[in-house]
């Protein structure tokens, strides 16, 4: 599984990639700008995602910007739904607007922070991106 | 339940909507106890709540509440589609409130920060049964089968994060002396002081490093951060202020949608994502910003202070979702409610209490007792001030209010259950239950009001056989009722079952040596049945799993005088009891006489005063044991001289040159003995501090107008003195 985590707090950023890590190759950027740019290389490369995770708050572009950006491309490119990556908010902001805000933009998931490693993990199963 | 463990977003939601949904559901199935069916609404009323439940759960992660509410809807989809006879209302009933008991008790643990742990598969197994139960009753062919659902995943998760404290949203706003140098080297400065306390840190300019020309913007508009953090404003400000040149620092809590939105102004040209990706990605967009025409910048910045100022008073409006138990509006209704966190109205009652004794400080200025002071235009100013002020007290009052509905639904479900436990066959009747009180209050009569209500359901009322030899009705009867009663809430519990019995009531106090000496005769009724909420004491000769233990009526009475109130015990033999909780409105401000001895000053709230004498010294009778009584109007009164009780000097000690206070409590009077009467005043009451040890017939203390400290009167506790 090739997974891409976007999060620009360095502490974060290693958690999540020490976490990811067990599970499949982790590629990390620190902004929401980086973020597509790699999607986007991957996707050239025939190579995509199969999960990302983006944190809410990053300079250049956010979480929500990435988010619409990255299901923007895959609906400009005509990917087919199964194929389309699993996208995880990582983030603190949890109100319920935030939340309902993140689901309509495409993510799957939207795990508040500080994360809860069992849940994740569990989501990935049901997600069926791990046996 | 306690209002500061949950703070986040998403949980509070699915909590309170459940909740809400748990709420309509058992109201539901109690309503139909009568009719001994569901009509068509009330199962599709079910069969929306339960769906709605597994929804929310299942997007929380909640397996077990998710699975046991798919299989409830399982039975009430079947009910729906070939709404089939013979279903056994009274299993269904019980299983409904099962399901909604399980989910309740998970929905405390997730509250309480633990994990939903709880195993529905027995409950969903019984369902199953029952469900091939109803489904095996309907004959024919139009049955239509509940197909193979399978429990859908959810297109969404959300992830709760793991329990940790609450980090707060700041925006902060710097500005540096002009004359600075590399302003955008302080500005980073201050931001690499802040990452270590940080969550997550967002400032514009957000080029400060790369980029020299930020420096003037900087210097011109000043830097902005946002910052999420859980350490407090003044942690920032030290940490901020650490670097030379700053000429000021704004720091305000927000809201994470305003931190949103400020992370979204620093990028404000961006206007859409879709069209930012197809342009070459050169310059940061942040540089653009920074580089529009002057006057246009202008506009932005002072849009911005505009914003800020909106949001700095948004912020105290709204406030968060408390998980306060507030009902909310039922369909339909055009008011509108927001929920505020109980803290706040707690700060804004203290505040006004502040306020009420500053204007007390203000008006009785001994300032103002300077001889020929015309003091006309003062004091209708001063008239109108006091206007407002007990307005202002009368609204936050009316805002702490709320209807007693919710404490008395839980009661239904209680008199359901233990009733059933029982093999009795009862019927409550609820009367006012709109009555108003405190919420404080609320809260502490829940339990004892439970307590009371298992009381009469166990104890006072027969079991149906003893019913219908005594001749009553086979169902028993118990009403609850609320009223206002000056001052007070009166809610009573009355059964018409067999009454309290004064005999054996009298047999067991002789044996637990309550007595005295005195004989059996002298006690009222009210006196015996007073001795059945002393500790330990049940005439019960079973224990039964609800009552008998002989602890809990000494409870229920703690509980009751912890808010000041008191329990009247009414009875007549063979045909009921009535249960009579006394209850003041609120706590908080009283009417209070002042009184002092010495240069002590005493208050007593107005309603328990019953009226002030000046006596004659042939009215006082000296005991030979000292004590003293004094005679108004042919009656007796036990006297209490303050002085002496409290040890002061310098008090009046004839008789006739002081005065004398008629105190009432619980039908009991006494009078006291003080120098002179000062006033009558609302008194704020506030607790004794906990450095001074408790003090006998003292419950707390106040602070007078001329700001001297005045000591609030207890007359329960005088009395039992």
């Amino acid at each position: 599984m090739r997974i891409l985590i976007a999060e620009d707090d360095f502490a974060s950023r290693k958690f999540m990639l020490k976490f990811l890590s067990k599970f499949g190759e982790c590629d990390v950027t620190v902004d929401g700008m980086e973020a597509v740019d790699a999607y986007l290389m991957a996707l050239d490369a025939e190579t995509p995602y199969d999960l990302v995770c983006l944190d809410i708050m990053m300079p250049a572009f956010d979480g929500y910007q990435a988010l619409k950006a990255i299901r923007d491309i895959e609906q400009e490119r005509k990917i087919p739904e199964e194929e389309r990556a699993k996208i995880i908010m990582t983030t603190a902001l949890n109100e319920g607007a935030n939340v309902n805000k993140a689901f309509d933009l495409g993510c799957v998931a939207y795990a508040g922070k500080p994360i809860d490693q069992a849940k994740f993990e569990s989501v990935l199963r049901k997600l069926e991106l791990i046996p | 339940m306690s209002d500061d463990m949950i703070t986040e977003g998403m949980l509070d939601m699915f909590i309170f909507e459940t909740e809400q949904g748990l709420e309509n559901l058992e109201n539901i199935c109690l309503d139909s106890k009568d009719t001994g069916e569901f009509d068509e609404d009330n199962v599709n009323e079910i069969f929306r709540i339960m769906h709605t439940i597994k929804g929310a759960s299942a997007v929380m992660m909640y397996q077990n509440i998710a699975t046991l509410s798919h299989k409830l809807e399982d039975v009430f989809y079947f009910i729906r589609e070939n709404n089939p006879e013979n279903v056994p209302h009274a299993e269904l009933v019980d299983d409904v409130l099962e399901v909604s008991d399980f989910i309740t008790n998970e929905l405390e643990k997730i509250k309480d920060g633990q994990e939903s742990d709880g195993d529905s598969t027995e409950l969903i197994n019984r369902l199953s049964v029952f469900l091939d139960k109803i489904q095996g009753n309907v004959q024919g062919e139009t049955v239509v089968p509940v197909e193979e659902r399978p429990l859908q995943e959810t297109p969404h998760f959300y992830i709760a994060p793991v329990a940790s404290e609450d980090s707060r949203f700041y925006s902060i706003f710097i500005t540096y002396m002009k004359n600075l140098d590399m302003a955008n080297i302080r500005a980073y400065m201050a931001v690499n002081s802040l990452k270590g306390i940080a969550e997550d840190i967002l400032f514009t300019p957000a080029d400060i490093i790369t980029n020299p020309e930020s420096s003037n913007v900087v210097l011109e508009f000043g830097f902005r951060i946002a910052l999420q953090t859980t350490e407090t404003p003044d942690r920032i400000m030290e940490l901020v202020n650490s670097s030379a040149g700053i000429e000021n620092i704004e720091i305000n809590e927000c809201t994470s949608e305003e931190f949103l939105e400020f992370c979204a102004e620093a990028e404000a040209p961006m206007s859409s994502a879709g069209e930012v990706l197809t342009a070459p990605v050169e310059t940061p967009t942040i540089l653009i910003d920074s580089q529009k025409p002057q006057a246009v910048k202008e506009e932005t910045a002072k849009k911005e202070k505009a914003a800020e100022k909106e949001n700095s008073q948004a912020e105290e409006a709204p406030a968060k979702k408390a998980p306060a138990r507030r009902p909310a509006p039922k369909k339909g209704e055009a008011q509108s409610f927001i929920s505020v966190n109980i803290k706040k109205m707690d700060l804004l009652m203290d505040l006004i209490g502040e306020l009420v004794i500053a204007e007390a400080t203000v008006l009785q200025n001994p300032d103002l007792k300077v001889p020929g002071l015309d003091l006309s235009n003062f004091q209708k100013s001063a008239a109108q001030l006091s206007k407002i002020t007990s307005e202002l007290q009368d609204a936050i009052m009316a805002m702490r209010m709320m209807p007693l509905k919710n404490t008395f639904q839980k009661m239904n479900r209680i008199v359901y259950d233990t009733s059933k436990k029982l093999g009795k066959d009862i019927e409550l009747e609820v009367i006012g239950e709109d009555t108003e009180v405190d919420k404080n209050i609320i809260e502490h009569i829940s339990d004892p009001l439970m307590h009371l209500i298992r009381n009469s359901v166990d104890h006072g009322i027969e079991s149906n056989e003893e019913r219908v030899e005594a001749g009553k009705t086979e169902k028993g009867r118990i009403v609850l009722e609320a009223k206002n009663e000056g001052g007070q809430v009166w809610i009573s519990v009355s059964d018409n079952g067999h009454g309290l019995n004064r005999e054996s009531i009298i047999a067991k106090a002789k044996t637990n040596g309550l007595l005295g000496n005195r004989s059996e005769k002298d006690l009222t009724d009210k006196e015996v049945f007073n001795f059945i909420t002393l500790p330990g004491f049940s005439t019960k000769k079973q224990v039964t799993e609800y009552s008998g233990r002989g602890v809990g009526m000494d409870v229920v009475v703690k509980n009751i005088q912890d808010v000041g109130g008191m329990l009247d015990i009414e009875s007549v033999q063979g045909e009921g009891s009535t249960m009579t909780m006394k209850i003041p409105l609120t706590l908080a401000i009283i009417d209070g006489i002042i009184f002092s001895v010495a240069d002590t000053n005493f208050v007593s709230p107005t309603n328990s005063v019953s009226e002030f004498i000046r006596l004659s010294s042939d009215k006082l009778i000296v005991e030979p044991d000292g004590e003293e009584y004094v005679m108004i109007r042919e009656e007796y009164y036990p006297l209490i001289r303050l002085n002496k009780f409290y040890h002061l000097n310098g008090a009046v000690d004839n008789i006739e040159d002081g005065i004398v206070v008629v105190l009432t409590h619980e039908d009991k009077n006494l009078a006291i003995f003080a120098d002179k009467l000062v006033g009558e005043q609302e008194i704020v009451v506030k607790p004794i501090p906990s450095y001074i040890k408790k003090v006998n017939g003292i419950s707390g203390c106040t602070q007078l107008g001329d700001g001297s400290i005045s000591l609030i009167i207890d007359a329960g506790a005088l009395v039992r003195a």
